[in-house]
């Protein structure tokens, strides 16, 4: 009995031992702690536990609105937020707008404080995970083995976070090989994690399926598998993708991530109503995720299925209201749904709710005139059809190109229905030639012609752009395979005068400055050319592994340039 | 149709577990305000009532659990983590609790031993069987971690009297078994193991008085 009593009292002093080996390690003195919270007894306890820990800077928020304000004024690096925020944004949507904002640096832990563990079971299958998460009641132990550990993980990774942060792939992809090599048993699956994405982010296919083959060959583990069905989808294999992404459904039915990418390959193949029912069934499963149910909300509105855009348009609208992601194309959206069931009431309603939602925003002032004029027309005012169109051509002067495509749509087609079909074919001309090889955006295109009478013209319309874009790009090709770079050269920068948005020339721009910087050396001028290119591609949603892969090109031309120096 | 009220037994059943957890999260808030008021914390009556609310949360929260893989909403993520970490876990959480009620709990595991698990079920796992090791145990319950064959072994040992033989007879259902021993922590990590396969291989859990106490000893597999 002596002995067990010995055991006791010895357990006690390893236990406080633990506790001040990791004061040691961590030095919470320095560092900046933010308690997300709504209960003020619940942050005083939370405030209580830090201290007792040796924290001194200590910023309290009661609601998600006051923490992303903190965050904003400074950077911290401990964020204890609580789930349950009452009303307003939830813990979840102020990671999101934290992480969206970057307000979080690399090296911040962000913590979830959750009710139950149940709870953060489902936010493990949100897109923007936490650190950690910690379920109440916690200690001061568990919470500073926690920190400890996240620490000791942002320390490892920090050079590889930095240079993927600078979107340095090369440099990125650098530091993780030679990590790799250090063969650090506890970060190495993590690291080759790290090394598939950013060999996917960078359009090297083969050697993330390699690592992937690798991880799957020790263990059969979901973000591995995942992996094979993403790198089959961005190389065009819809149906091996498929087959990944529905098996991985059929046995992890909570992976929500999985439905997100059966969806998305479903409808890069054409099959509208399979990606819709994969969405619809992901956000019955997880109705939170604000994103999806915009998703949805489109791709029910093009197969016709207005009840299911209805309701993913309305989803929309209400998560927005503490979302980042709140937009005033979700409420045109759902009031253009209604104007289609001839429902106008709901529809002039739904503008009403968006404009006092958005006071002094031009963008949703001018989707609701858009779509005023339409409604009002159909309804047989025509006084009040005719003040919204009058609005918003004003809107349309004062907003410029600063117009996002869906929204000059609707603009292109209140001019048609008010017969104003000279303006109405110029900005559709434009629009035309900037996205002709976006095969999704044209179908948009026709359908909304289509709903006016006028599939004919669609064609009429597309059909010389398509042709013209064709033809300048065979001569620019020719010319390039012919060694003429600079005449090549000139004929893309011409078209791109003409068609300023169009993805098909920015990147054959891009490739003929890659290879002339290649061929006949560093330039700063073609090189900084080439960034802005790289850049602006990006902003008009070149997919990500294409501009990986560019932007690792230039990358090491300039590592090059920088060893000779 | 209408619904029979016996089909939607299991939904009211997991509704009004989530109820009576919310219930109980909040008394348990109260109950750690009550702590520190003078003198409360180290009164054995208060430690006994800190020591049944988290033992009633961690009853509802596995019939959750339960209940959501029995309507296959649930799958467990898995990943590998270092064991050592997952145990460091479980006796941070098991601190206070062990600390105020004198019992000594021991850990040993390499630290190079690594395992594919969910964590977060393992943990809450590993949690419900040293409460129960902690209600029958003297003075001493070792929680430890290693290598079998090509499966990594958790394990309970206590110095208590031991498990009652019934329940060694037969772990794949719950056994009402007197007062305060429904079975559920056995059948809980039960159903966790199966759900840890590796291939054509699960993991097993088997119970035994040969803990080197001479008390209970709960192993738990997972290939």
């Amino acid at each position: 009995m002596g002995a067990l009593g010995f055991f006791s009292s010895h357990e006690l002093d390893t236990l406080e031992t633990m506790v001040k080996i990791a004061f040691m390690n961590l030095n919470l003195k320095s560092k900046k702690f933010l308690i997300v919270e709504d209960l003020a007894n619940m942050r005083k306890a939370i405030r209580e536990l830090l201290y007792t820990l040796d924290v001194q800077h200590i910023v309290e928020a009661a609601n998600g609105l006051t923490a992303i304000a903190a965050m904003k004024r400074e950077r911290f690096d401990v964020v204890l937020c609580d789930y349950n925020l009452g009303e307003g944004k939830n813990g979840q949507q102020v990671l999101e707008e934290a992480r969206f904002r970057k307000l979080l640096p690399y090296n911040a832990i962000f913590i979830m404080v959750t009710a139950e563990q149940n709870q953060s079971m489902v936010l493990g299958a949100m897109e923007s995970k936490p650190d950690e998460d910690l379920t109440k009641p916690f200690n001061g132990q568990q919470l500073l083995m926690r920190l400890e550990r996240n620490q000791t993980k942002k320390e490892f990774f920090a050079n590889i976070e930095q240079a993927i942060e600078a979107e340095n792939y090369s440099l990125a992809i650098q530091y993780c090989d030679s990590k790799l090599q250090e063969d650090n048993r506890k970060m190495h699956l993590h690291l080759q994690k790290i090394r598939a994405e950013l060999a996917v982010n960078t359009g090297d296919f083969k050697k993330a399926d390699n690592i992937y083959r690798e991880v799957l060959a020790a263990r059969e583990l979901n973000w591995a598998r995942l992996g094979l069905g993403v790198i089959a989808y961005l190389q065009n294999d819809y149906e091996s993708a498929i087959d990944v992404f529905q098996k991985l459904i059929d046995s992890q039915p909570m992976m929500l991530e999985a439905y997100d990418w059966l969806a998305k390959a479903h409808e890069a193949s054409g099959d509208y109503l399979n990606a819709q029912a994969a969405l619809n069934k992901a956000t019955n499963i997880s109705p939170q995720a604000i994103l999806r149910h915009k998703k949805l909300a489109t791709l029910a509105d093009k197969t016709g299925h207005l009840e299911i855009a209805e309701k993913a348009y309305r989803s929309a609208v209400n998560l927005g209201k503490n979302s980042v992601h709140k937009s005033s194309g979700d409420f045109s959206g759902l009031a253009k749904v209604y104007s289609k069931t001839n429902n106008s009431a709901a529809a002039l309603n739904t503008l009403k709710d968006m404009r006092k939602q958005y006071v002094n925003d031009p963008e949703a002032e001018l989707r609701a005139a858009a779509l005023e004029t339409e409604v009002y027309q159909q309804i047989g005012d025509e006084e009040m059809s005719e003040q919204a169109y009058r609005t918003a051509q004003e809107l349309c002067e004062k907003l410029g190109d600063k117009i996002p495509n869906d929204l000059r749509m609707d603009v292109v087609k209140a001019h048609y229905l008010k017969g104003n079909d000279e303006s109405a074919n110029a900005i559709l001309d434009q629009l035309i030639k900037n996205n002709i090889d976006d095969e999704h955006f044209i179908g948009n295109v026709k359908a909304m012609l289509g709903s006016i009478g006028s599939e004919h013209h669609a064609d009429a319309l597309i059909a010389p752009i398509k042709q013209a874009l064709i033809e300048i790009n065979n001569k620019g090709v020719d010319l390039f395979k012919r060694g003429k770079l600079l005449e090549a050269m000139r004929v893309f920068e011409e078209a791109a005068e003409i068609m300023p948005e169009n993805k098909t020339i920015m990147i054959n721009m891009i490739k003929i400055l890659i290879y002339d910087l290649k061929k006949s050396g560093f330039n700063q001028h073609k090189f900084a050319k080439a960034q802005d290119l790289i850049k602006k591609a990006a902003k008009y949603g070149v997919n990500p592994d294409k501009i990986g892969n560019m932007l690792m090109q230039l990358e090491k031309m300039s590592a090059v340039n920088e060893s000779k120096v | 149709m209408s619904t029979s009220p016996i089909n939607n037994f299991p939904t009211i059943l997991a509704a009004s577990i989530h109820d009576i957890k919310n219930s109980l999260s909040t008394a348990r808030e109260l109950i750690a305000q009550l702590a520190k008021l003078d003198g409360v914390a180290e009164t054995p009556e208060f430690r006994q009532l800190e020591f049944e609310a988290t033992r009633m949360n961690s009853s509802l929260m596995q019939l959750l659990i339960l209940y959501k893989i029995d309507s296959s909403l649930f799958s467990p993520v898995i990943d590998e983590y270092q064991v050592k970490d997952i145990l460091d876990d479980v006796v941070a959480q098991q601190k206070g609790v062990l600390v105020l009620g004198g019992i000594g709990l021991i850990v040993e595991c390499a630290d190079d031993l690594y395992c594919y698990c969910d964590s977060g079920l393992i943990n809450t796992l590993l949690n419900s069987i040293i409460n129960n090791a902690q209600r029958y145990c003297r003075k001493t319950i070792v929680l430890s971690a290693y290598q079998s064959g090509d499966s990594v072994c958790f394990q309970v040992e206590d110095d208590g009297e031991g498990y009652p033989a019934e329940l060694i007879a037969d772990l794949s259902h719950p056994v009402a078994n007197g007062p305060g021993n429904t079975g559920l922590g056995l059948f809980f990590a039960a159903t966790i193991a199966e759900l840890h396969g590796n291939g054509t291989k699960n993991g097993i859990v088997r119970i035994d008085n040969d803990s080197r106490f001479e008390g209970a000893r709960f192993r738990l597999f997972l290939p």
